[in-house]
């Protein structure tokens, strides 16, 4: 199969993956016990001004006509409009989605570099002290709750030595013109450090690992002994060609974890009280706000979907064996 | 013996929280005795003589009482925990069922799918609106209100009479009769008088006077409010974002009324004593024409965008929220039939013929708020309206939204009651810990969410913090939903209400703040309250006895039974 007809068959996956994708999450959040309007509603709201806002969502429709109202707008990337903020759900994306990419690309970045560089090291050094208590490490790290982890950092440098602040994206009062003025000022900078280190220091385990394995399986191999015998330096030999050859398996691993990543850690982002996605997510659900956590999920989804498949296309390109049989 | 002569702190805990889980539990299946008759209890049941089996006829049914998930109140959950575990004492076979909040409130407000319920009552500014929704007999079909199945005529007489009546002592008498009549019937059993709280830094704000609907959140709370030591902020936070700025667009939670309540006028303002207070009012002066037309007479004042508020917009703001059937302001809406300008300064406005209101300030004047013409004429569904710089007349004036970050206002120079700080904002902070230790090093200075928790607890003490309490005009209800067998009788409800260990749920679960509470109508609403009202006594003895004395009897396990007949 040439490269082409391998591109063309995966995008048609992709749209039918979609599909099921968005049909599961509209059937999913009707299932769900608890009428959304009882969320939007006053409790002294007359039972006449109920069923007007249930019209005004179109919840008095049948399920079916719903279901292909949000097939023919979800064509069009249109969500619908929130329950709560009455916002477009793609404004309400839009508002939420930056906070988080910016925190939790930060920690994938730091997570990865110092996960990758560390892997390297340990696969090279194996059976050291600095092996184990890197690995010990990198196991505490995982295993450790982030939301615990969070609470410590926040105690310690928060509440007792003063050097972090407590909680948000920047200072009291403090207000930019656009996104970008702020996220290049050192207050930001200064609320982002803690939970982009929490974060990070929480990822880093698992490329750290992956890394790890892979590097011992590539440096057991011939051409190892080769690039040895040609009299290379071992520097040259860990990071020119055994981490190179090493680091296919981090390519899936991190287009996952960076699909994951535009969910948010709605632990972290309560804890630091970072206003993420993973936060307003997890209310939409709570709150039965249908179109925001329809659009929330899809983006989700899409963001996994799509970055798996340039993995996929990644593979092929990293590794010349890979073929798209 | 009673509960509260049997209990400890330690198992009084154990108590509350060993119910706790994510399944349903028998509590009754004998794991918590009482004091020191543990070993005894563990049969479950009542620790009672047994009734001759012959005399017995069916054991009354397993009782369901819906529960809040620990993570969302917790104090609450433990509450629940406990009343069920000491209905298992008096002989009721009760299951815990721990439901997620939106499931929960479905199931008992709009499903009426459950045996017990409990949450906190919604603040109200007039007892009666909240007690003609929930009480009434015709609002029993489902979704419609009444979920605790009550019907009474003699009640929906004396409400329907408070509400038509004008006159002040005559409603005060009506609504007194209405309290004793809902505490003889006790569909509802009010566990705990919330109060409202005020937690703050005193080095920084003082002087917080509460009023009724609103307490230490409201305009009056605001405009009184003095500043210490050279501080300009009010430095305030909630725990969950705000949803909207449209104030016709929110669904009446009390982050939005209370943002709205500084940022938008009312016609009237209530006053620390629950009365209209014209010095503070944009009306100067009111009058009721006739049984269905107020008149009021309008100060010269503008919004916030500097357009003068003529009598011509809070005369289009009654029309304009009562003809597009605002859903937030629906009830005021059945009240109002049209509002018009008579002169330069006087609007009037008429109530429907066939539904004049009473207390139509209170409950109408003090709610709906003053829009600018010019900015909602063109809008035709404002309820779906996407705010983003509201504009009012309120004592602050809108500056900015940092969407799920952070509100801020600013003093408005103009209005005719100021306040005394040049800002406030309100951070969204999730993290309890973290709110309290912002309270003590100064990033925050006040806490207007009002929650009562360990940390307050821990904190109350500390030198620069202060905490003032207030009754409130809410309760923790606890209601039995008389569609269930055994439940529509008062003397299986008064038995219930006498096994609730309302003083334990106060002094162990809520730290000593509220006050256990005897009636719905709450000494907050001042004169409407009376303490008039029957009292039940607590104590699982106090329930046996009178389910005895009602003719319900008890086998060998301590399960209670309807007698043979």
């Amino acid at each position: 199969m040439s490269k082409a007809s391998f591109v063309v068959r995966r995008l048609l996956q992709l749209g039918v993956t979609f599909w099921a994708v968005g049909t599961v999450l509209f059937f999913l959040f009707r299932l769900m016990p608890g009428d959304p309007t009882a969320f939007v509603v006053s409790a002294q709201m007359t039972p006449e001004a109920r069923q007007q806002v249930i019209e005004s969502y179109g919840l008095n429709e049948p399920l079916y006509v719903q279901y292909m109202r949000f097939l023919e707008n979800a064509l069009t990337l249109n969500f619908g409009q929130s329950f709560h903020t009455n916002q477009p759900v793609r404004e309400v994306i839009w508002t939420y989605l930056p906070n988080t990419l910016v925190l939790m690309l930060s920690a994938f970045v730091v997570a990865y570099i110092l996960g990758i560089v560390l892997g390297v090291l340990t696969g090279w050094y194996r059976g050291s002290r600095f092996e184990k208590t890197t690995v010990v490490t990198a196991l505490t790290a995982r295993s450790l709750p982030t939301f615990y982890v969070g609470l410590i950092v926040l105690w310690l440098f928060g509440a007792t030595l003063g050097v972090i602040p407590m909680s948000g994206m920047g200072a009291a009062g403090q207000t930019y013109d656009s996104f970008w003025a702020r996220i290049f000022t050192l207050d930001f900078l200064h609320h982002l450090a803690a939970p982009a280190a929490v974060l990070a220091f929480y990822y880093m385990g698992y490329p750290l690992l992956i890394m790890r394995s892979s590097m011992m399986e590539v440096l057991s191999q011939d051409f190892i002994d080769v690039c040895r015998a040609k009299g290379l330096s071992e520097r040259a030999i860990m990071f020119k060609h055994a981490a190179r050859n090493a680091l296919l398996p981090i390519i899936t691993a991190a287009a996952i974890a960076l699909g994951y990543a535009v969910g948010g850690s709605v632990l972290i982002e309560t804890v630091f009280g970072w206003p993420g996605l993973g936060r307003e997510m997890v209310n939409a659900v709570l709150r039965r706000d249908f179109p925001v956590a329809q659009g929330t999920f899809m983006v989700l989804a899409a963001t996994i979907i799509i970055l798996n498949f340039v993995a996929d296309l990644l593979y092929g390109y990293l590794d010349p064996r890979v073929t798209y049989e | 013996m009673s509960y509260k002569e049997a209990t400890n702190r330690r198992k009084f805990l154990t108590k509350a929280g060993a119910t706790a889980g994510l399944v349903g539990l028998t509590v009754t299946a004998g794991c918590f005795g009482a004091g020191d008759d543990e070993e005894e209890d563990e049969d479950g049941g009542a620790d009672v003589e047994a009734t001759d089996p012959d005399e017995l006829g069916e054991q009354l049914p397993t009782y369901q009482f819906l529960n809040n998930a620990q993570s969302y109140n917790p104090p609450r959950h433990d509450a629940i925990n406990l009343m069920a575990d000491q209905f298992g004492e008096i002989g009721l076979d009760m299951e815990v069922e721990v439901l997620e909040w939106g499931t929960l409130f479905n199931r008992v407000d709009v499903e009426y799918d459950y045996d017990f319920s409990t949450w906190h009552t919604f603040f109200t500014i007039d007892p009666v609106l909240e007690l003609n929704s929930t009480m009434y007999s015709e609002n029993t079909d489902p979704g419609e209100g009444n979920f605790a199945g009550y019907e009474n005529p003699d009640a929906d007489d004396l409400m329907d009479q408070y509400l038509e009546e004008p006159d002040a002592d005559t409603r005060i008498e009506l609504i007194h009769d209405l309290q004793r009549t809902l505490m003889e019937d006790l569909p509802q059993m009010p566990v705990v008088d919330m109060p409202f709280l005020a937690v703050y830094n005193n080095e920084e704000v003082d002087n917080w006077e509460a009023d009724l609907p609103l307490g230490f959140n409201s305009y009056w709370t605001m405009i009184n409010l003095e500043m210490q030591g050279g501080e300009d902020t009010l430095k305030g936070y909630w725990p969950e974002a705000l949803d909207t700025m449209n104030v016709l667009g929110h669904n009446d939670e009390n982050k939005h009324t209370y943002n709205f309540s500084v940022m938008y006028d009312s016609i009237v303002r209530l006053d620390n004593e629950g009365e209209i207070n014209t010095d503070v009012s944009l009306a100067t002066d009111y009058e009721r024409v006739d049984a269905t037309t107020m008149e009021y007479t309008i100060r010269d004042h503008t919004f916030h965008d500097g357009e003068p508020l003529t009598v011509e917009d809070v005369a289009f703001s009654y029309n304009y929220i009562s003809e597009n059937e605002v859903p937030v302001y629906s009830v005021q809406s059945n009240f109002i039939d049209e509002a018009e300008v008579v002169d330069d300064s006087t609007v009037r406005i008429h109530m429907p013929d066939d539904n004049p209101l009473g207390p139509f300030n209170l409950l109408v004047g003090t709610q709906i708020p003053i829009l600018p013409e010019h900015r909602w004429a063109d809008r035709d569904e404002p309820s779906q309206v996407n705010v983003q710089e509201p504009v009012g007349s309120g004592p602050l004036q809108f500056d900015y939204w940092d969407q799920g970050a952070e509100l801020g206002l600013e003093r408005f120079d103009d209005h005719f009651a100021p306040v005394d700080f040049e800002q406030r904002f309100w951070r969204i902070i999730p993290e309890t810990s973290t709110v309290w230790e912002n309270l003590r090093n100064g990033d925050l200075n006040y806490e207007p969410f009002g929650r009562i928790d360990r940390q307050l607890d821990e904190n109350r003490d500390e030198d620069q913090i202060s905490v003032e309490s207030l009754p409130a005009t809410s309760f923790w209800h606890c209601t039995p939903n008389q569609r269930s067998d055994g439940l529509d009788d008062p003397e299986v409800r008064k038995a219930a209400f006498n096994a609730v260990p309302r003083s334990a749920i106060v002094d162990q679960i809520l730290f000593g703040v509220p006050e256990p509470g005897f009636n719905v109508v709450t000494e907050a609403f001042g004169p409407l309250h009376t303490d008039d009202v029957p009292r039940y006594e607590e104590g699982v003895d106090v329930a046996i006895e009178r389910l005895q004395d009602a003719g319900y009897g008890y086998d060998e396990d301590g399960m209670l039974h309807f007698l043979a007949e």
